[in-house]
């Protein structure tokens, strides 16, 4: 088993009547000088009870640029009925940058993958890449994971890595061990490019999928063979990015915007399902040394201007949701549970739903 | 980290003899009456029954490298909390610091987590042992979740200690946990608060607590705080400008880095109510004369006992109580008051400790305070000697 059809699920995601453009890589990567790693962890170790652990997880980082105290980036966050983790949280709502890179991991590798977020600093002289943000997600399904099993060094090397070439999707990174639409979830990524006044800005998205109910796929018919692989609470992780010069309060407001259009949103309505969006602005970066300016100059977008920002940002997501479903390799997990890689008619089906909401 | 192993840990340099003649003292024993409530009969967050705080602290070498740092815990509903839930609110003044978990606190309103108070470098450690300790006691997290959300908050004890090395361990976390008791609380430089430094002298953990009667119901509302935070001009004891009027001891201003203050009480209050709590444990901060700098953490956790939630709840619907909203206000008082007494406890207790490349950050010099507060007629008869 592998990928189901995936060029013919590829075009499928094509034919859907975007409005704007895709960036050059259709990926994060397209913004910026922004780079992404993946650290995948599947083994499985016998523990002297008898009992096999079966680890399905990983780390997927983002790094937002060249991190220092010149580089201090607008960011921010809409928590959608969040139960994870968010560090970095009093710093974020209070002081609303960026000087970390994202790590998505689960709550056992959440403390090292912070401890090694410092060290990743101090080895650079850098002891100012703080606090670390990290968001975690449940990956239990597949999971079967005790405690931690990466080490320092492996997230530091994951960050040194991290690269901004063309990002890898699906079952990989933090995505290894997740569960969307019945299915097998994972990493997804997608770009879109919008002017605003004749100027043109940049959007990427990155997800992990862990979200989607049953009842989606009984009234979408997604899940043909009827069998249900219940989860108690899922999570749908957005990491967006932009080039647009954006201030804290219009991160909020364009993030939330995303969030409550979503398809996807829409999809766990009635569930425990969460959605949790980050987004950082690279334009307007702060110089927050003691040396520095005592005052900033920013240009920023009207609030009436952020509606293109909004739909880029939507179909970015929504399209990097679909991709997370197109290209994740079946995975079995914890308990011989297996995963499958989405189906051509589920696929199609979800299809139809995502793209009825992007239309109204 | 197998650099540790070559020092011994020596808790004893910053505790020495409580009878030696320069023993420190709580505010309360010198004289010094914060407010008009009665205190609970330990004056400690303690008397919010089922609340326990276990301190790990660590001292190693001197001069360069030197680590002078630790971790506390506070327990609630007696290390049930994974099962039993409380209701909990966070509140952030000023938000330069990290406490994680509150994300999920945000969305849930309830505590289901110890919370540990550490130094600034050392919440990455502290969190993973506290998942691991969470998942050996959290029930449902045998196989159905591994969303584990500990609640670490840090204070940088940078002057004091060479954070950089990230000296604690997972032992140390479960150490902590382990000699978490009620009963009366180790103040000063202990557990987190080893390194830290408060007002331009030695800071730490201190508590106090106040008694409050709602129609007839006597309620106790608790305060602990890790302080880290003001310059010495700044400092006022019971509206007495200390600060300012305190001689010698050698002091360079430097950055200020951060309060974390937990209030816990036995009222039933619902998140929202609690988050009015947090709130007003920042009054309880302002009357010590801090001024909540933009280089200072000063984050608040609330929680309440008064209601317990199980984790896992049988049928649909549960009981809850809640205070009147009307009938509130002496709760704030005394929240206001603990949050004051405790900072000035965390002062009073604290023992000059000298850390990394020597640097000195001297226990408040009670003689002086004493002094100065007669001065201004703020001392209850009886104890000026």
């Amino acid at each position: 088993m592998a990928i189901l059809n995936e060029s013919k699920k590829l075009h499928l995601i094509g034919k859907i009547p975007w409005i704007h453009p895709r960036g050059k890589k259709n990926a994060i990567v397209d913004v910026g000088d922004i780079r992404v790693g993946h650290l995948t962890v599947s083994r499985d170790t016998h523990n002297p009870s008898g009992l096999t652990e079966m680890i399905r997880t990983g780390l997927t980082a983002i790094i937002p640029g060249d991190m220092n105290e010149e580089n201090r980036y607008f960011f921010g966050f809409f928590p959608f009925r969040n139960i994870q983790e968010i560090t970095g949280y009093a710093v974020t709502e209070d002081f609303c940058y960026l000087n970390s890179p994202i790590v998505l991991t689960n709550s056992y590798s959440l403390g090292i993958s912070y401890n090694a977020v410092l060290s990743f600093g101090f080895r650079l002289g850098r002891t100012e890449i703080w606090p670390p943000v990290l968001l975690s997600i449940d990956d239990s399904y597949l999971n079967g994971q005790k405690e931690s099993v990466v080490e320092d060094k492996d997230v530091i090397q994951l960050l040194r890595n991290a690269s901004n070439h063309s990002v890898k999707e699906g079952s990989v990174g933090v995505g290894l061990g997740l569960h969307a639409f019945d299915w097998k979830g994972g990493i997804g990524t997608s770009s879109r490019l919008f002017s605003i006044s004749g100027k043109q800005f940049s959007v990427g998205a990155l997800v992990a999928s862990n979200h989607g109910t049953s009842e989606l796929s009984d009234r979408a018919d997604l899940n043909h063979d009827k069998q249900r692989r219940y989860r108690q609470k899922g999570s749908l992780t957005i990491v967006l990015a932009t080039d647009m010069p954006l201030l804290p309060h219009q991160i909020k407001k364009v993030s939330t915007s995303v969030v409550v259009s979503l398809p996807s949103a829409n999809t766990i309505k009635n569930s425990n399902d969460s959605v949790t969006c980050v987004l950082f602005s690279l334009a307007n970066a702060m110089s927050l040394k003691d040396d520095g300016p005592k005052v900033f100059d920013y240009t920023v977008a009207n609030d009436s201007s952020l509606s293109p920002m909004i739909r880029a940002g939507l179909e970015s997501v929504t399209e990097a949701v679909l991709r997370s479903l197109c290209l994740s390799e079946p995975v079995v997990g914890q308990g011989n549970r297996r995963l499958d890689n989405i189906p051509e008619e589920s696929f199609g089906a979800l299809i139809q739903v995502f793209e009825k909401s992007l239309a109204t | 980290m197998s650099s540790k192993l070559v020092f011994q840990r020596n808790n004893d340099s910053i505790h020495p003899d409580r009878s030696s003649p320069d023993r420190r003292l709580r505010a309360r024993e010198m004289g010094i009456i914060i407010g008009d409530l009665e205190p609970g009969p330990l004056n400690a967050i303690t008397d919010v029954e089922g609340v326990r705080v276990g301190h790990t602290t660590i001292s190693v070498g001197d001069g360069k490298g030197a680590v002078r740092t630790g971790v506390t815990v506070i327990l609630p509903n007696d290390g049930r909390i994974t099962e039993e839930q409380l209701c909990a609110a966070y509140f952030s003044l000023n938000g330069w610091g990290e406490m994680t978990g509150v994300a999920p606190i945000e969305e849930t309103g309830k505590l289901s987590t110890p919370i540990f108070l550490t130094g600034t470098y050392n919440v990455g450690i502290v969190h993973t042992a506290a998942v691991d300790y969470l998942r050996q006691t959290r029930l449902d997290a045998k196989d159905s979740t591994n969303t584990l959300t500990p609640v670490v908050a840090e204070c940088f004890d940078d002057f004091l200690s060479d954070t950089l090395r990230r000296l604690i361990t997972r032992e140390d976390v479960f150490n902590a946990i382990k000699k978490a008791k009620s009963g009366p609380v180790e103040e000063g430089s202990v557990g987190g608060g080893t390194g830290m430094t408060s007002f331009g002298f030695k800071g730490g953990i201190g508590t106090s607590s106040r008694m409050v009667a709602l129609n007839g119901e006597k309620f106790v509302v608790g305060v602990l705080v890790m302080t880290n935070t003001a310059n010495r001009d700044q400092l006022r004891i019971d509206g007495v400008p200390v600060g300012k009027e305190i001689k010698g001891y050698g002091y360079k201003e430097g950055k200020t880095k951060s309060i974390i203050l937990i209030a816990a009480t036995t009222a039933p209050l619902l998140p929202f109510q609690l988050k009015k709590i947090a709130k007003h444990v920042a009054l309880g901060l302002a009357q010590t004369g801090a001024i909540s700098q933009t280089g200072s953490g000063d984050i608040i956790l609330a929680f309440s006992t008064g209601n317990r939630i199980p984790a896992e709840p049988a049928g649909s619907f549960h009981k809850i109580r809640s205070v009147s909203d009307f009938w509130i206000s002496p709760l704030y008082q005394g929240t206001v008051e603990a949050t004051q007494e405790a900072i000035i406890n965390a002062l009073t207790a604290a023992q000059t400790v000298v850390g990394r490349d020597g640097n000195t950050a001297y226990g408040l010099p009670l003689d002086q305070v004493k002094r100065i507060m007669k001065k201004y007629n703020r001392l209850k008869d009886g104890y000026f000697e």
